[in-house]
């Protein structure tokens, strides 16, 4: 990249041209149009649009979905991570590509048999009945398919990192005197520091713009469990095309940011290790 | 990243590189910061509502509503609303709508699914049955309720592009040639179930001495024509909107409204012979707290009230006191309107009309 003459930068032109050429429909002016279509009518409406108690709702529901899925998906991938990378067991490749199925499953897949095992026909769900519990249709229930179908990511950003990391380094902390904890906290954790921050980051923007399987469990109430997604979705349908844009152009603003700091800093946060 | 692929610890840069990675480090803490910070700021606008900041008016009560799809802005802006200010006039006590609107199918099956609606607004009765079978509701037990629990009417339409270059004027005319008809799913929708009966029933009341086989070259010709199926009838509207096919068959409600202010991309044709849609209230009692009966109890009495009848024909529906139908001008006139009633009633349509000739006999001919 830096150290290209000038003549193959002539030679670039071409094909470069031609791929945008190809991409211009394909990915780059969808993007567009939704901001396009967002600001269309000005920024007054724009604003009206988005600052609409239903979507103020569904934006903030959908980001706290994403915070609660982002923490709890952080810490259970990790953990799973570490149990994963450190024994040796019969069934272990089973039970990792098990592990890693949710991003294969299609997603309404997931939405319909999370809604057969936990609604009121289901096996859970019949248990849970006497008690008064059922967490279909309510924020639990979107939070269980957020958590089902981020899974991986968790798990694919620290595994790997795991993996590279020596027993040694933490055999040679045990010898120092360190606790277990104190070697997860000052040995661990500053290895997979990367690993961490992108796996977050990405189970947060995967929350984010869930659509599939929260469609089938969320029961799509408006304040109550109608995520930022579905409320684009349904006010597209009713043909509030002004009121689905502006959310879809904060939902997309917020992606780009995500993905921003994504690319902009885990690698150099990965390679931190050296 | 270029400087992280470049800078490798040699011996030569070592120097520099060490006070690189200490500068670099400063760097990191900050970056760390910032985004720490954007993200507790996300975090905060997040929970905003929920804080407990002082001044603000404890939550009120809520109230679970489900209705089909061409219901939620008369429902949403007027109807609720108007019931919300009542209560709040009479007890003091505020209360809020959480509501949802899908196809009556969708709708049907969510209730079956257990969500924790307290009332639903079905346009089928049919759904109701099926509430009914699946042991949500008791049986028949909106049958009980005011004018057998249908709350109000629409009449089945068609709507053209503008200036009707196609001349459509009745079912029988989407049958030729080279006309695209867009068309809600009867597997989710009630509209669609309504509208496969007044493309039956139009043809069916026109050749009184035939009347099955009309409904079926009715149906047949109206069938081979349908060239999108949405979800719901406002999804077919959408998609209508958005400029696909030449006709589509609705509720008169969902479109009466934008033809009157000249925002609808189309025009509506009233054919002479039509169904009037009658759409059923259910309440569903285990989602009730005894608590809460009252309150649910006082908001169905209202939806019946000449006040609530009057908001739903300013917003586009026919009113079942005929009297009120007046105050809207702008409803079309049908020569010829039936109810279902008139076929025997919607477990006999379903089977004879629905299930025997449209999915028996019409989709075999079509090959869907």
């Amino acid at each position: 990249m830096i150290g290209n003459a000038p003549g193959q930068r002539s030679r670039a032109a071409i094909p470069v041209g031609l791929l945008v050429l190809v991409l211009l429909p394909l990915i780059l002016m969808p993007i567009a149009a939704v901001f396009v279509f967002a600001l269309k009518g000005g920024p007054g409406e724009f604003w009206r649009a988005f600052t609409t108690e239903d979507a103020q709702f569904a934006l903030r529901f959908s980001l706290l979905i994403a915070f609660f899925t982002a923490v709890i998906n952080a810490v259970l991938g990790t953990w799973a991570a570490s149990v994963l990378s450190k024994y040796r067991f019969r069934g272990e490749r089973p039970l990792a590509i098990a592990i890693n199925l949710p991003v294969a499953i299609p997603t309404v897949v997931v939405g319909t048999s999370l809604l057969l095992l936990w609604g009121p026909i289901g096996l859970f769900g019949k248990m849970l009945e006497p008690l008064g519990l059922q967490p279909m249709f309510t924020p639990a229930g979107v939070l269980l398919a957020h958590l089902f179908v981020t899974f991986p990511y968790m798990l694919g950003s620290v595994k790997p990192l795991l993996d590279e990391l020596e027993v040694t380094y933490e055999e040679a902390a045990y010898t120092l005197g360190a606790g277990k904890w104190q070697t997860f906290r000052y040995v661990i954790l500053p290895a997979l520091r990367g690993g961490l921050f992108s796996g977050t980051l990405l189970t947060f923007a995967h929350s984010l713009g869930e659509f599939g399987a929260t469609v089938m469990v969320s029961g799509n109430l408006r304040l109550r469990t109608q995520t930022a997604p579905l409320y684009i979705f349904a006010q597209f349908e009713a043909g509030h095309v002004a009121e689905a844009n502006a959310v879809a152009a904060v939902l997309a603003a917020l992606s780009f940011v995500i993905f921003f700091f994504l690319l902009r800093y885990s690698g150099g946060a990965g390679n931190a290790k050296r | 990243m270029a400087f992280q692929g470049k800078a490798r610890p040699g011996v030569s840069v070592g120097i520099v590189f060490a006070a690189m990675a200490n500068d670099s480090d400063l760097g990191a803490r900050l970056r760390g910061g910032l985004i720490l910070a954007a993200g507790a700021a996300l975090l905060l606008y997040a929970l905003w509502p929920w804080l407990p900041v002082p001044g603000r008016p404890a939550r009120p009560r809520t109230v679970v509503f489900y209705g089909f799809s061409i219901l939620g802005e008369a429902m949403n802006q007027a109807v609720l609303p108007e019931f919300a200010r009542q209560w709040r006039q009479q007890t003091g006590e505020r209360i809020e709508f959480v509501t949802s609107f899908a196809g009556s199918g969708t709708i049907t099956n969510q209730l079956i699914m257990g969500v924790p609606a307290q009332a639903a607004l079905l346009s089928l009765e049919l759904d109701a049955e099926r509430l009914a079978k699946a042991g949500v509701i008791p049986a028949g037990s909106w049958r009980r309720l005011p004018h057998g629990g249908v709350v109000n009417r629409t009449p089945f339409v068609l709507v053209v592009r503008k200036g009707n270059p196609l001349r459509i004027h009745d079912f029988a005319d989407l049958a030729r040639p080279g006309v695209r008809v867009i068309h809600p799913d009867p597997l989710t929708s009630g509209g669609a179930n309504w509208a496969l009966l007044a493309e039956y029933g139009s043809a069916a009341r026109r050749f009184p001495d035939r009347p099955r086989e009309a409904g079926f070259q009715s149906l047949l010709g109206v069938w081979r024509h349908v060239t999108a199926q949405a979800a719901s009838a406002r999804a077919a509207r959408t998609q209508f909107e958005n400029g696909f096919g030449d006709v589509l068959v609705t509720y008169e409600q969902d479109v009466i409204k934008d033809a009157a202010k000249g925002t609808l991309p189309g025009e509506i044709v009233y054919p002479p012979s039509t169904v009037l849609s009658e759409h059923t209230l259910v309440i569903v009692d285990h989602n009730i707290e005894p608590s809460e009966r009252p309150l649910i109890d006082a908001l169905v009495a209202f939806l019946w009230s000449e006040r609530a009848q009057a908001l739903f024909v300013q917003n586009g529906f026919r009113s079942v006191d005929e009297r009120l139908n007046a105050a809207n001008p702008h409803f079309g006139v049908i020569r010829d309107p039936f109810l279902v009633g008139d076929f025997g009633g919607w477990q006999r349509v379903k089977k004879e009309i629905v299930d025997g000739i449209w999915k028996d006999r019409v989709l075999k001919e079509v090959g869907r």
